[in-house]
């Protein structure tokens, strides 16, 4: 089985961060960049498909020069090779030019299983891996915590809310956007890093693909919220506190 | 016909609170532009549904009707209404930012050559689209640009399922045209996982407790104040080292890593064994004596006092909310 | 000089059948001895070289040498009643290489050293006293053996120990004997062919049991790395630590043959005296074992059938083996060196581990925390931003910068700092150092922490660090030459230390029992400025277990990132020993002991001492500045 993985690298988790001059973005000459978190889920539901079924698991990122380091990492963890579309102009795509590039890149490739993670952890979009199903005209199913591959169908467990799952079944070849959790992560490894070293990284641009920026969204500007977290303490004697605190759960919190 | 057109949706025959919170939202985004709010349904039979709705939404109610959309798929969903927007060419389509629009909307809005400007916690002159970005920690503001449709689905919570303007609608029904083969997945029924021994890994309330609950027999305090929440039991590595609770039952470093929407900490000073294990909760709670406590530090909300008094005085008043 | 009244007596003469069957007996004898001997340094030479090996600087060596192989200090020192009964066997035998070679000569009628001339009479009166020395010290070593029987020579009766022991002594009585006897008696003669028996059959018998250690264990004393602990780089890009027999080097192969199994390791390991599989004895063992059966060549994994992978991550690195052990065997570098071949392949599957690995592979702390909670601690507490104007970057840590524990030491210390006036700040980006990964053996994690935070400081200009954890200390100086030139670093114990007298004395002279953190004393022999430091805010009580035998608190080589132990916990153990020194504080100089000991004595509930940091003991006693207390 051919699975294509794609990825995007995400400023680290949590790293401060400032907004630039142009109001537009975040300052990105000292930020930490990491692999997306449920991209790392989906590249490890690659590796273990692969690792039962055999096959060839292939990754394929859209981004700057930087995006090298990500690239890298997912194939010192396992995968065989990659696509690095290379591109600068991400400010002005949306999520469905990107999703555009991907789809570009992956169709030659014929792939009998795509992955993505559900969401970015910067932009949040949640939306690529179900564009892409659209665009290569292939069934989805987002949310999936738990992939069974038989003969030429998939098994998937799917989230839904409250607690509550569901399993469905759908043909390959498919996209499947995956949640984080549903597996336990890989750590990366020195001899991974080191076989990475050979392993194929093939550059294309969205030119070579026939895709420039567009977009339909745009983020015009960015703000910090009004407001942070910080700790209330709520007053009084014990039953004061605790009708208050009942409040807060009821209608901030929204648990009970 | 134009307009905003919101997109209910419904579980067990309801439709649910989050879909009022996006009628809200599009009655007053239509309010703002001047435009007419109309509310659509989709279902296999969606007579009860309508009059659920008609109680409440203006403009036109429309029923899409198909024996295919009987439970939810992608493929059907987004064929449905990929043919009623044709037809009706709205400006505006707001959705609840649910699990399900996730799934299918993105694909409805790419089939019209548009995406979707997902998660919107609130709209201003333009209008201008406000959502989250890097995981809350800045507000990002878009614009939609182009012909054709824009594509909103709006955060749980972010606008008031109370604020929605009632007044009777016209009600119309739409018979979309699908095939069984276009529906490329099957669906099962939903199930929720069988109880297993422990795992809070996955718990979605926690009451968790620590030293300053002084002695095994004080247990029963906070086993109560877990009931009346439906919250599972855990404790800090003292209280399992102890014995009065399992070692399962331990959140920390070497115990169990949580993340719940609720984790209460009743008597918990907040040892960096334990904050590593329970920081990625959502909402924390910390019920202590020792006003300088870390725990503190790390809570939404505090309540400073002697946990022998605010805990029985919370059960209390979490079972009369209940009621 | 002449030191005994008698003479040595020596059979006159011999004759050609005697000449012919002495000689027959050495070839055999030597033969035999290198039938097994000349394998063995065929493994050692057989493995593979040590990248790293430099022999020069030399006088360290020899230095290192003289005190622990001649002088026998580390044996002494250590344990010192045995310990003086081995250097008595130990130098008797030096003494005897001249008089054995001469008594061999003696027989092939080419002696050399005459007992009634001056020097032959000075020289065999000499070893005699030696001799009786060896013979009083090795029966010592005998009654230990077999009626002693300290737990860590082994369940099990060494038979042959008993049998090398009588040897010995025989040798021994042979030679004191023969100062009673007149030459040319028929006892004359029965004690030389006595003396020559023992001494041929001794010979071979040493390759083949651990008396292998009087052939090696000098050459290893003298070829150790040098530096505690000291965790090689990895050679070219085949090298991912100790993973095969090929991975084995040469001063592996030559201490895994040289150990003695005196089990010195194996008493003061903190894992292996709370039920843990962990034997650092068993470790060495297990590879001459697999040096044995596989050879230094083979491609069969190391961890499996002579070593067990959950003893290896079972290691808290504090070091009490390598430091004890009298035969210079290094340790850590091979238990590192097996972490670093099951993680840097990725054969190590652990959820804690697992965890740990993913925070600093993709955030900035081991404990996982957003370093949004780092910045908002720096600005509740107002530290300065270090800006290559101060003098000392205060480097926070991990514990430091998130801990609730830790940031209450990293306050005290910043007020005694103000109070003393010295400059200092902070780095507004600071990663972890590495510490845990480095130890449990993740060299790809650790290269990327140790080459972002030189990076930072090159950045920032620092010229000196000053850190409140040892960990962080040791990792900075030592394990970050790997990838660059670190700063001038210094723990908070020698900055205290250094300035005390400028500092307010306690009033209170409540009891202190200082606890030494492995990391700062037999990693970086640091023992007498924290004990100033408490000494200064109380009086200082000394542990059961101190200074170079302290006893690890359990949070070393990663293990406070792991999951729950077998068998008991070190740190209870370790704290219920603290608390029975009766003082009402115990007091620590690292971040982690002090976390340790706080989780064990909250489980022990009321009447626990108090647990202060160093820093704390002096900020006690500070003119309080500000009016809101601190954190």
């Amino acid at each position: 089985m051919k699975i294509i993985v794609a990825i995007k690298q995400v400023p680290e988790r949590d790293t401060p961060v400032r907004i630039d001059s142009g109001g537009k973005w975040i300052e990105e000459t000292d930020l930490q960049w990491t692999m997306n978190e449920s991209d790392a889920y989906a590249l490890e539901e690659a590796l273990q498909l692969k690792e039962k079924d055999g096959g060839e698991v292939v990754v394929v990122s859209a981004g700057p020069e930087r995006v090298g380091s990500t690239i890298r990492e997912a194939l010192a963890k396992g995968a065989d090779r990659a696509i690095h579309i290379e591109c600068n102009d991400f400010a002005q795509r949306d999520a469905l030019s990107v999703a555009r590039l991907l789809a570009e890149a992956i169709k030659p490739e014929s792939p009998d299983l795509v992955l993505t993670g559900l969401q970015s952890d910067d932009l949040g979009y949640g939306q690529t891996g179900v564009i892409l199903a659209e665009l290569l005209e292939l069934p989805h199913v987002s949310l999936i915590l738990h992939v069974e591959k038989t003969g030429t169908l998939l098994h998937v467990k799917r989230e839904l809310e409250e607690g509550w799952f569901q399993n469905i079944e759908l043909p390959l070849p498919a996209v499947l956007t995956i949640q984080s959790g549903g597996n336990k992560l890989r750590y990366a490894t020195l001899m991974g890093i080191k076989r990475a070293k050979t392993k194929e990284v093939r550059r294309v641009t969205p030119a070579d693909l026939g895709v420039p920026a567009s977009a339909v969204a745009i983020l015009e500007h960015i703000a910090q919220p009004q407001k942070q977290k910080s700790t209330q303490i709520l007053p009084g004697p014990a039953k004061d506190a605790a009708a208050a605190l009942v409040e807060k759960l009821k209608f901030e919190v929204r648990v009970l | 016909m134009s307009g905003v057109w919101i997109v209910l949706e419904h579980r067990e025959g309801r439709i649910g609170r989050i879909s009022w919170e996006a009628l809200t939202a599009g009655q007053q985004l239509a309010a703002q532009l001047g435009l007419t709010a109309h509310s659509v349904i989709l279902g296999a039979q969606t007579e009860a549904l309508a009059a659920e709705v008609s109680a409440k939404a203006g403009g036109k109610l429309t029923s899409v009707e198909h024996a295919l959309l009987a439970t939810y798929t992608a493929d059907g969903f987004s064929r449905a209404l990929e043919q009623l927007f044709h037809a009706e060419s709205p400006d505006y389509v707001v959705f609840p930012h649910t699990y399900q629009v996730r799934d299918y909307a993105p694909a409805l809005a790419a089939k019209l050559g548009q995406v979707l400007i997902g998660d919107v916690t609130g709209f201003g002159e333009g209008p201008v689209f406000t959502r989250q970005i890097l995981q809350g920690r800045l507000n990002g503001t878009y614009r939609h640009t182009g012909g054709g449709p824009c594509f909103l689905s709006v955060q749980s919570g972010a606008f008031r399922a109370e604020a929605v303007e009632p007044s009777t609608p016209e009600i119309a029904s739409f018979t979309p045209t699908l095939e069984p083969a276009q529906i490329r997945t099957q669906p099962g029924a939903p199930f929720r996982e069988s109880a297993q021994t422990v795992d809070l890994g996955s718990a979605s309330m926690i009451v968790s407790v620590g030293r300053g609950i002084k002695e095994a027999d004080n247990l029963p305090l906070v086993q109560d104040l877990a009931s009346a929440l439906g919250a599972e039991i855990a404790a800090s590595r003292p209280i399992c080292d102890n014995g009065w609770l399992p070692m399962e039952r331990q959140v920390g470093s070497s115990g169990q890593t949580v993340s719940p929407k609720l984790y209460v900490a009743v008597g918990i000073s907040g040892a960096i064994q334990h904050l590593v294990g329970m920081k990625g909760s959502q909402c924390i709670v910390a019920i202590n004596k020792d006003p300088d406590a870390p725990i503190f530090e790390v809570a939404d909300y505090g309540i400073v006092g002697d946990l022998f008094e605010v805990v029985p005085a919370l059960t209390e008043a979490i079972k009369a909310a209940k009621q | 000089m002449i030191l005994l009244p008698a003479t040595l007596a020596e059979p006159q003469s011999f004759s050609l059948w005697e000449k012919l069957l002495l000689a027959g007996l050495v070839i055999a004898s030597v033969a035999l001895f290198w039938r097994r001997f000349g394998v063995v340094l065929d493994v050692i030479l057989r493995s593979k070289k040590d990248a790293d090996f430099r022999l020069f600087p030399i006088g360290k060596r020899v230095r290192d040498f003289l005190w622990e192989v001649m002088l026998q200090a580390k044996v002494i020192r250590q344990r010192p009643l045995p310990g003086l009964a081995h250097a008595l066997v130990f130098w008797g035998f030096c003494a005897f290489a001249l008089v054995t070679l001469n008594h061999v000569a003696v027989g092939l009628g080419i002696g050399f050293l005459d007992p009634l001339g001056l020097m032959g009479r000075f020289y065999f009166d000499l070893a005699a006293l030696f001799a009786l020395g060896c013979a009083v010290g090795i029966l010592g070593l005998f009654v230990r053996r077999f009626f002693v029987r300290p737990r860590w020579l082994g369940e099990k009766i060494s038979y042959e120990s008993g049998f090398i022991a009588l040897l010995i002594f025989l040798l021994m009585v042979t030679y004191l004997a023969a100062f009673f006897v007149a030459d040319a008696s028929p006892t004359a003669s029965f004690l030389w062919w006595a003396h020559t028996l023992a001494l041929l059959v001794f010979l071979p018998i040493i390759p083949y049991t651990k008396h292998l250690h009087l052939v090696l264990s000098p050459a290893t004393v003298f070829l150790s790395r040098g530096g505690f602990s000291h965790i090689p780089p990895l050679s070219g890009d085949e090298d991912f630590g100790l993973v095969t027999g090929k991975d084995l080097t040469r001063l592996v192969s030559l201490q895994a043959y040289s150990c003695v199994e005196c089990g010195r390791c194996t008493e003061h390991c903190p894992a292996a005296n709370t039920g843990k599989l962990l034997n650092p004895k068993e470790i060495i063992l297990g590879l001459r074992r697999y040096l044995n059966e596989f050879g230094p060549a083979s491609d069969e994994p190391l961890l499996g059938k002579h070593l067990a992978q959950e003893a290896v991550f079972e290691c808290t690195s504090c070091g009490a083996c390598e430091f004890q052990c009298p035969v210079g065997i290094e340790h850590l570098p091979i238990l590192i060196g097996l972490r670093r071949g099951a993680v840097n392949t990725g054969t190590w599957e652990d959820d804690h581990g697992g965890k740990l690995f993913l925070a600093l592979e993709r955030g900035s702390n081991a404990l996982g925390m957003s370093a949004i909670e780092r910045d908002k601690f720096i600005q509740k507490q107002e530290l300065p931003i270090f800006d290559g104007t101060q003098e000392y970057c205060l480097w926070l840590g991990c514990m430091g910068g998130y801990d609730p524990k830790g940031r209450e030491i990293i306050a005290d210390f910043a007020r005694v700092m103000d109070y003393l006036g010295a400059s200092y700040g902070v780095l507004r980006k600071e990663k972890c150092t590495g510490d845990p990964v480095r130890r449990l053996g993740n060299d790809l994690v650790f290269q990327q922490l140790a080459e972002a935070n030189l990076e930072a400081l090159a950045q920032n200009k620092v010229k000196k660090i000053v850190s409140i954890c040892p960990h962080c200390v040791r990792t900075i100086q030592e394990d970050w030459k790997e990838y660059g030139t670190p700063p001038e670093i210094e723990h908070h114990s020698e900055f205290l230390a250094r300035h005390l007298s400028q500092l307010p004395t306690a009033i209170d002279q409540e009891k202190i029992a200082y606890h030494d953190p492995c990391y700062l004393g037999r990693y970086r022999d640091i023992y007498d400025q924290p004990r100033e430091v408490a000494d200064h805010a109380g009086e200082l009580v000394e542990a059961p277990h101190a200074r170079e035998r302290s006893l690890c608190c359990g949070a070393g080589g990663g293990l406070a990132f792991l999951g729950e132990e077998q068998g008991q916990r070190v740190s209870h153990v370790r704290a219920r020993e603290l608390a029975g020194t009766g003082a009402t504080t115990v007091s620590t100089a690292c971040p982690f002991c002090n976390s340790m000991f706080r989780d064990a004595f909250a489980s022990d509930g009321a009447g626990a001492p108090q647990l202060l940091d160093i820093a704390q003991l002096t900020a006690r006693s500070l003119p309080e500045s500000k009016p809101e207390s601190a954190v």
